[in-house]
């Protein structure tokens, strides 16, 4: 792992105009480097504009203020160096498993041989074979995340974003998905971002942790989490893992009631 | 536990969902309606009024012997059949422009709903006045009566498009055309299809009205002929010949909604 700074967010702002009602300010200068091969999660109450700030990396949203950069270039535009994982249902549900994982690289006009051999790569990477021709609505929740997983490598992106991946799965779904999570990003040593909800979630897999703030989102926080790798599921009942979740619930907590309050 | 009846286990086969089910179903209404037909006829004995199946058929028989049948339905399908399809095209575009624009969609919006809301076949002589009694007073009916339901389900479909799939095909890059290819246009098809199901349903009432208002040829003409002549068993066998051909659109387009559709339906 080199650490030069793949991924650059540089006093970024965001407020969102709306007609006739005051506006609302979503981010407030937010400044962050991620170096190549990390694993960055972001996590904050409901509505701190994590998932803003995912989409102004995305290229989705044009930030108020600041820059973000990969690898030293301006982000305008959605391209093929990122790509984002969404929460659910972002499946084509009239494609088959291995169209949707070729999505990406068929509008890119990727030649479909090359692209259903890449598919089919990332399919096995994400355990999905066998379900190549199956569609969304035959799948399990997990299932078809797995396969927005999958299209989103297969781009081959230098950045993965990942907008709660997991947050419409059940408890124990949630957990396999962390692991199998884990072990694809051990595989490819994407950079990665990563929008939470779990506290749990974030330390598990994380190299490092962003607290945000309630509205307008800033930056808390930042926890560095020095749990060896290769992480396994037990690491969830360690004392280390268990006082790191601890640490940075107390910061968010007083986030949370702070956003609480605001929306009352 | 009881041995359930057997009234209950046949209702438990007519219940389920094959192919040999639906058949047996529609095999079963279609029996029971002709056998009430046939006992009202035993009771209704004036043959001006009420013709039973058996004669329905006969002429039928005899209309397709005698090659009227071929003339009226050569003159109708290609009528209704041409119109049918210009109809289509014209609301899908419609349809697209309403979508695209929202102001044109505001614009146009409530003047649409009001012509739609106008029982535009009451202006067939009006049109017959206008085009003559040739193809064009046919098409323009059959036009406007069949072009609405394909407009609004169309700008429905395009409109109802999940966000979230937009915003994942403008995270891969997609260009405008590529979001409406690969994903809204998909997306509407099936709201389309269900729009072109209505809409021949309604070409049908359009034709038959423009051709009873003026044609020498085709199903309506031949009905209202019948009728002069007091032929109960005529009418009734054109009436019949109509409601084949509503049906047939009906399943093609519903068989086509759900192949387009599968995901919504299980």
């Amino acid at each position: 792992m080199s650490g030069d700074v793949r991924l650059k967010i540089e006093n970024v702002s965001k407020t969102f105009a709306r007609l006739g009602k005051p506006s609302v300010e979503a981010l407030r200068s937010i400044d962050l480097s991620i170096t190549e091969g990390e694993f960055l999660a972001i996590v904050g109450a409901s509505g701190s504009g994590k998932s803003t700030l995912l989409r102004i990396v995305d290229g989705l949203l044009a930030p108020s203020n600041g820059s973000v950069k990969v690898d030293g270039v301006p982000v305008r535009s959605p391209g093929r160096d990122r790509a984002m994982v969404f929460q659910q249902d972002a499946l084509l549900p009239w494609k088959t498993v291995i169209q949707n994982v070729a999505y990406g690289l068929t509008l890119a006009h990727v030649p479909k041989p090359e692209a259903a051999k890449t598919a089919q790569r990332f399919i096995n990477l994400a355990g999905l074979r066998g379900f190549e021709h199956h569609y969304p609505h035959q799948l399990s929740g997990g299932m078809r995340q797995r396969v927005n997983v999958a299209r989103a490598l297969a781009v081959d992106p230098k950045i993965l974003l990942l907008d709660e991946p997991f947050a419409a799965l059940d408890a124990q779904t949630r957990e396999i998905m962390q692991t199998e999570l884990m072990s694809i990003w051990q595989e490819t040593r994407k950079t990665v971002v990563l929008i939470t909800h779990q506290i749990d979630e974030a330390v598990f897999l994380a190299d490092r942790v962003v607290v945000f703030s309630a509205r307008p989102g800033t930056i808390r926080d930042q926890v560095k989490i020095d749990l060896p790798r290769p992480r396994s599921l037990e690491l969830k009942r360690k004392v280390e893992f268990v006082s790191l979740v601890d640490r940075i619930w107390k910061m968010i907590e007083t986030e949370v009631r702070a956003s609480l309050e605001q929306n009352a | 536990m009881q041995e359930p009846s057997a009234l209950r286990k046949i209702l438990d086969v007519l219940e389920q969902d094959g192919r040999m089910a639906a058949t047996a179903r529609v095999a079963i209404s279609a029996v029971c309606v002709i056998a009430v037909w046939q006992l009202v006829t035993l009771f209704v004995t004036n043959r001006l009024v009420l013709v039973p199946p058996i004669d329905v058929a006969r002429a039928l028989v005899r209309e397709a012997n005698d090659g009227a049948m071929w003339t009226n339905a050569v003159a109708t399908v290609t009528a209704v059949g041409i119109s049918f399809v210009v109809s289509v095209a014209i609301g899908v575009l419609l349809g697209l422009s309403l979508a695209s624009s929202r102001a044109l969609s505001l614009t146009a919006g409530p003047l649409l709903a009001a012509l739609n809301s106008v029982p535009i076949i009451a202006l067939a002589p009006l049109f017959i006045a206008w085009l003559g009694l040739g193809f064009a007073s046919k098409f323009v009916l059959v036009l406007l009566v069949a072009v609405f339901p394909v407009v609004v389900t169309t700008e429905t479909g395009l409109r109802a498009t999940d966000r979230q799939l937009i915003e994942a095909a403008r995270s891969f890059n997609a260009t405008n055309l590529q979001v409406f290819t690969t994903v809204t246009f998909p997306f509407a098809l099936p709201f389309i299809v269900s729009g072109i199901r209505v809409a021949w349903a309604r070409a049908l009432v359009g034709i038959v009205v423009a051709e009873f208002f003026g044609s020498f040829a085709g199903f309506g003409f031949a009905i209202l002929s019948a009728s002069q002549t007091f032929d109960t068993a005529r009418v009734l066998a054109y009436v019949f010949l109509l409601g084949a051909m509503g049906l047939l659109g009906t399943m093609l387009f519903e068989t086509l909604e759900h192949r387009l559709a599968p995901w919504r339906h299980e």
